[in-house]
């Protein structure tokens, strides 16, 4: 990672450039069923991040030499709207790294839905990015896996996604844009809550083990929270009308 | 609270249960989709789930194709229908609405069909597969509901389409949607029942003041 000249104080007294102390999460707001033509959908506010997630499937998946007789298959594709972020982005075309995100989602997602269930099908994830402030390929990954849970598509877990990074000696979660910039290193993960697996892992950077450690629990810590979010979103549509007849019957 | 909400991965039961739209791991049982557990009645209703074909299912289907010795039918899922019409005295055309039973589900993910029946005209509603017991009812008794309030035909197709015609059309719809949004609270029945009864009871008061203006 470079370090320019210009590279902005990350870490002042023990809080960072926003205010936040080293293991805070952005605001996160988290919404389902936001679309009627998709099979499931879900609306992710993380920080200044904002993205839509929408699944389509399980439907015969075309052209027919993709399918897999013994499997569903899944496709994801991650891109960023023209006008979603300050650089680099001013085409939707798909790039290397919207490439790479969309293969590393497909691949959590494998893990986690019952694909041996649909055989010849295929699944689609498609992840917009409307507004981009850093760490969007996580809130992307933790907004897909609520919009999968709204098409009731069978899962063994609903996965989450945070990024740890690396500023001096400091590790800090969750960067947003500027800190992703200037940081040491950015490792972000995502984790099936229930059994605890870890089914994405990069690193940018160099974390020593017991930084990687630290990283790791501080990750598992923010889970909690971000579980916390994936269930109301879910639940609360429902919960509604359940408490509002409940007390009438 | 005896309901609660689950969504996938969540735990149901410390030991190993044999339901529907769960998976059984280290001897414990985890909902693979959204869905209400009962912990009275030990039961799971899944909020959100896909229809899976089952023998004898009876299924709303629309006539996409016909080729020399079967028909084509799109059943709104992954699954593909087709009817053999070496064994069918009815001709179907292509856009026609049929209510079939499965009868078995082949390796290519085909449904294959039988006794297909047309149903002419109508209203085809698509509701989630999920939603469809609770719109047939325990014992029917949703379903006689909907057809005594509304007098409207209905069949309802296990595939997550219902089809209707004649009657009030429009306050089925308004009720089958209703039943869609509801179908995971208790009461509803009594709830669909006094819609129509309010419904009923204002179109014979508009009679009324027709009949007196006039």
């Amino acid at each position: 990672m470079t370090a320019p000249k210009d590279k902005p104080e990350l870490m002042k007294n023990g809080k960072r450039h926003d205010g936040r102390s080293p293991e805070d999460l952005r605001n996160i707001k988290i919404e389902a069923f936001v679309l009627n033509n998709a099979d499931g959908s879900a609306y992710i506010e993380w920080g200044n991040n904002k993205i839509l997630a929408a699944i389509y499937g399980p439907k015969e998946a075309l052209p027919k030499h993709t399918q897999d007789p013994e499997r569903a298959v899944i496709k994801c594709r991650y891109s960023m709207a023209p006008f979603s972020g300050n650089e680099e982005h001013g085409s939707s075309r798909p790039s290397r790294r919207s490439i790479e995100i969309s293969k590393i989602t497909k691949e959590i997602f494998e893990h986690v839905i019952l694909v041996e269930e649909f055989p010849g099908s295929e699944i689609d994830i498609f992840i917009e990015v409307l507004q981009s402030d850093g760490g969007t390929r996580a809130a992307g990954i933790t907004a897909a896996a609520v919009a999968l849970a709204t098409a009731g598509i069978p899962m063994i877990d609903t996965p989450y996604a945070v990024s740890v990074g690396k500023v001096g000696k400091d590790l800090i979660l969750d960067m947003d844009y500027i800190e992703d910039k200037y940081s040491d290193a950015d490792v972000p993960m995502a984790i099936c809550p229930r059994t605890g697996e870890l089914s994405l892992l990069q690193m940018d950077g160099i974390l020593s083990p017991d930084e990687f450690k630290k990283a790791f629990s501080m990750v598992k810590k923010a889970g909690d929270q971000i579980t916390k979010l994936q269930r109301n979103a879910l639940q609360s549509p429902y919960q509604k009308t359940m408490d509002k007849y409940s007390k009438e019957v | 609270m005896a309901k609660k909400i689950l969504i996938p991965g969540d735990l149901i039961s410390e030991t190993p249960l044999k339901m529907k739209e769960t998976i059984v791991q280290d001897g414990k049982t985890y909902a693979t989709v959204m869905g209400v557990y009962d912990d009275v009645k030990k039961s799971f209703l899944p909020l959100e789930s896909l229809w899976f074909p089952g023998r004898s299912d009876i299924v709303i289907g629309i006539v996409e194709s016909a080729r020399l010795n079967s028909y084509g039918v799109d059943l709104n899922s992954l699954y593909k229908g087709i009817v053999i019409s070496k064994y069918e005295e009815t001709k179907f055309n292509i856009g026609d609405v049929i209510e079939a039973t499965v009868r078995e589900l082949d390796e290519t993910n085909t449904v294959v069909l039988q006794y297909p029946k047309l149903l002419s005209g109508g209203k085809i509603i698509d509701v989630r597969a999920s939603k469809i017991p609770r719109l047939i009812g325990k014992d029917n008794t949703m379903i006689k509901e909907l057809v005594e309030g509304t007098h409207s035909m209905v069949k309802v197709g296990m595939n997550g389409r219902v089809w209707i015609k004649g009657g009030d059309i429009n306050l089925a719809t308004e009720a089958i949607i209703k039943i869609q949004q509801e179908a995971h609270t208790s009461g509803l029945t009594n709830r669909v029942k006094t819609m129509f009864q309010q419904a009923n009871a204002s179109k014979g008061k508009g009679k009324v003041e027709e009949e007196v203006e006039q």
